[in-house]
């Protein structure tokens, strides 16, 4: 019961309050690039949070087992980039064999996920935070991709209408969605202070 | 000597491109996790811009030296090492002499590394270039990131506090605006901001 | 053996560079790993200094601690602080805990008896600037110089300058002021308890 709530506290957290886009700023990148088309979005969505489940996992796990044991922190960044390379391209490979209209959908996604900031960051979090249980690692890095997901397609939802109403020419494109974001991140703010 | 003359107005070119005509934050939209998170005052924006000269100096050079050694298929991947390497020094280097920034910066100076500015430049001019261009395009852009950076921080750090390093510049009527050090003051800022930039080359074309 | 010929041939300057890199990497972390942990040492210690002035050096305990909090089971490493004269003059730990919007992180001293609270100070928070971030501004922090290393609560009226168990809360801050009492009343009755069964300090009695 404990450890369960103290998962649960984990993911609301990542999700709602500490949300990598809105608090954090992890993944503004894509952010800006994909999220003009609602379907487009969850897709883009769905591909980060299979990558970073999988990264935040093989890097704790990398990072415990191998790293710490044999003092080698120095080369953390860089096993922590490799891991996310790898993992992207392990999805690629798998996707294309087994699941190919699915890869297709994806398109351009995929190679693009490597550079994207949520990822590395949130694998940085977790060794920065001390997390020193596998299954809050997994449950954090499913949960941030969640919150990148739900960011994502929230903003999507708000553009597809946005394309409808009358915004200053110099604001059109990412101006008006970089301050849409903005109020967006001040809704979030209320979320702060709900987990004791 | 007309040669020399042209080559000459193309190192020229390449390094003014970065500060206004091809600014890596206002007109190409690259590296905004960055430039969102350390900007809340201008000491971490200033030291974040010289971790990102450094690093955009040493890949390119790096990059520029192999370029013809590169194998299409593993060239992402040798950038990614080679990005990865210098952040890690650049990274035990804030560590060693500004602790104090090091904190403070906490994951973004180790973010460098997927920052789309240096990945960008590596691919679009140092697998290209050979190494003097690469240099001068690095700088350009590394000091058009860092002035565009100190810019944005300067004005949240004004509003948020009322000082720029520790010297007060707001009379002390004025009531801080806390929220502009908080993400809502950075999006809104720099949106704001891209709308005026917008404004301003939209009247010179 | 083809294949191998084409690995290599694919892969060389992959390997090459690897091996350039790392050795760059240690070069760089050997010449500069004593400055970097000089630094966290110096860090920590300018800290507490500040909270227990006698003393001159710190000294990390042998015996491990471990506290339960909302966040799970931690090991928490305690540290002797001594005075010159080799005299143990405080006790001083690392706690944790959730704030506001995130978590909050501080250094919290004590008396050599573990009676007293000596003071606390702010490691890391993300607390709403103007408003939770108080719980850094010294009038909120001089209340627990001096407060009984036991139970604290909070109220919401109350003199500030009076040391007691009792602390005023921050207006506006409630959540975090809240957070900041609660993280020192888990963290300090839980080292407390195990110290004393492990024999480090005395009883109040003595």
């Amino acid at each position: 019961m404990d450890t369960l709530s103290i998962l649960l506290m984990g993911f609301i957290s990542i999700v709602v309050v500490n949300n990598l886009v809105f608090t954090k700023f992890l993944g503004i990148c894509p952010y800006l690039g994909v999220s003009g088309r609602i379907d487009m979005a969850f897709g883009m969505g769905l591909a980060v949070t299979f990558v970073v489940t999988l990264s935040g996992t093989l890097t704790w796990l990398i990072d415990h087992l191998l790293l710490i044991g044999t003092s080698l922190e120095v080369t953390r960044y860089i096993c922590f980039i490799l891991v996310i390379a790898g993992a992207v391209q392990l999805v690629e490979m798998y996707l294309r064999k087994f699941f190919p209209s699915l890869y297709e959908s994806f398109g351009i996604f995929l190679p693009l996920i490597t550079t994207n900031c949520a990822i590395l960051g949130l694998c940085l979090l977790i060794s920065l935070e001390g997390i020193n249980s596998l299954l809050e690692a997994v449950v954090l890095s499913f949960g941030a991709g969640i919150g990148f997901t739900m960011a994502i397609c929230i903003m999507a939802g708000i553009r597809e209408n946005l394309d409808l109403a009358d915004v200053p020419d110099c604001l059109k494109g990412a101006p008006i969605t970089l301050i849409t974001a903005g109020l967006l991140a001040m809704a979030f703010m209320g979320f702060a202070g709900m987990i004791r | 000597m007309t040669n020399s003359n042209a080559k000459t107005s193309r190192y020229g070119q390449t390094l003014l491109a970065g500060l206004w005509r091809e600014n890596p934050v206002f007109r190409l939209l690259l590296g905004m996790c960055p430039t969102l998170a350390v900007t809340a005052a201008v000491k971490p924006a200033l030291t974040m811009g010289c971790c990102v000269i450094f690093v955009l100096l040493c890949s390119n050079i790096i990059v520029s030296l192999m370029r013809n050694l590169l194998k299409p298929h593993l060239r992402i991947l040798m950038f990614t090492l080679t990005i990865a390497t210098f952040v890690t020094i650049a990274d035990l280097f804030l560590k060693a002499f500004v602790p104090r920034m090091s904190e403070m910066l906490g994951p973004y100076v180790p973010l460098i590394i997927v920052n789309c500015i240096i990945i960008c430049r590596a691919e679009a001019c140092a697998s290209k270039n050979p190494m003097l261009v690469s240099v001068i395009d690095a700088l350009s852009m590394g000091v058009g990131f860092t002035v565009t950076l100190c810019f944005l921080a300067g004005i949240r750090e004004l509003l948020s506090t009322g000082k720029i390093f520790e010297a007060q510049l707001m009379p002390d009527a004025f009531v801080p605006w806390a929220a502009m050090s908080m993400p809502v003051g950075a999006f809104i800022t720099l949106g704001l901001m891209l709308g005026l930039v917008n404004i301003v080359a939209g009247k010179k074309a | 053996m083809n294949k191998i010929k084409n690995f290599i041939q694919q892969s060389w300057l992959l390997i090459v560079a690897s091996f350039c890199f790392g050795l760059l990497i240690a070069v760089t972390n050997a010449a500069l790993s004593p400055r970097i942990r000089q630094n966290e040492i110096n860090k920590r210690n300018r800290l507490v200094s500040a909270l227990l002035p006698e003393a001159k050096d710190f000294i990390l305990l042998d015996e491990q601690i471990e506290i339960q909090s909302l966040q799970g089971k931690k090991n928490i490493e305690i540290y002797r602080a001594v005075s010159e004269a080799d005299e143990c003059v405080g006790w001083s730990f690392e706690a944790a805990g959730s704030g506001f919007a995130d978590k909050i992180r501080l250094v919290v001293a004590l008396d050599k008896n573990f009676e007293k609270i000596a003071g606390f100070d702010v490691l890391s928070s993300n607390e709403t600037p103007g408003f939770g971030d108080q719980i850094k501004y010294d009038y909120y922090r001089d209340q627990f110089k001096g407060a009984p290393a036991g139970e604290l609560k909070l109220v919401t009226i109350g003199e500030r300058d009076k040391i007691d168990s009792e602390i005023v809360v921050i207006s506006g801050a409630t959540i975090s002021s809240e957070a900041v009492v609660e993280i020192l009343n888990n963290s300090i009755t839980q080292v407390k308890e195990q110290m004393r069964k492990k024999g480090i300090i005395g009883n109040d009695k003595q």
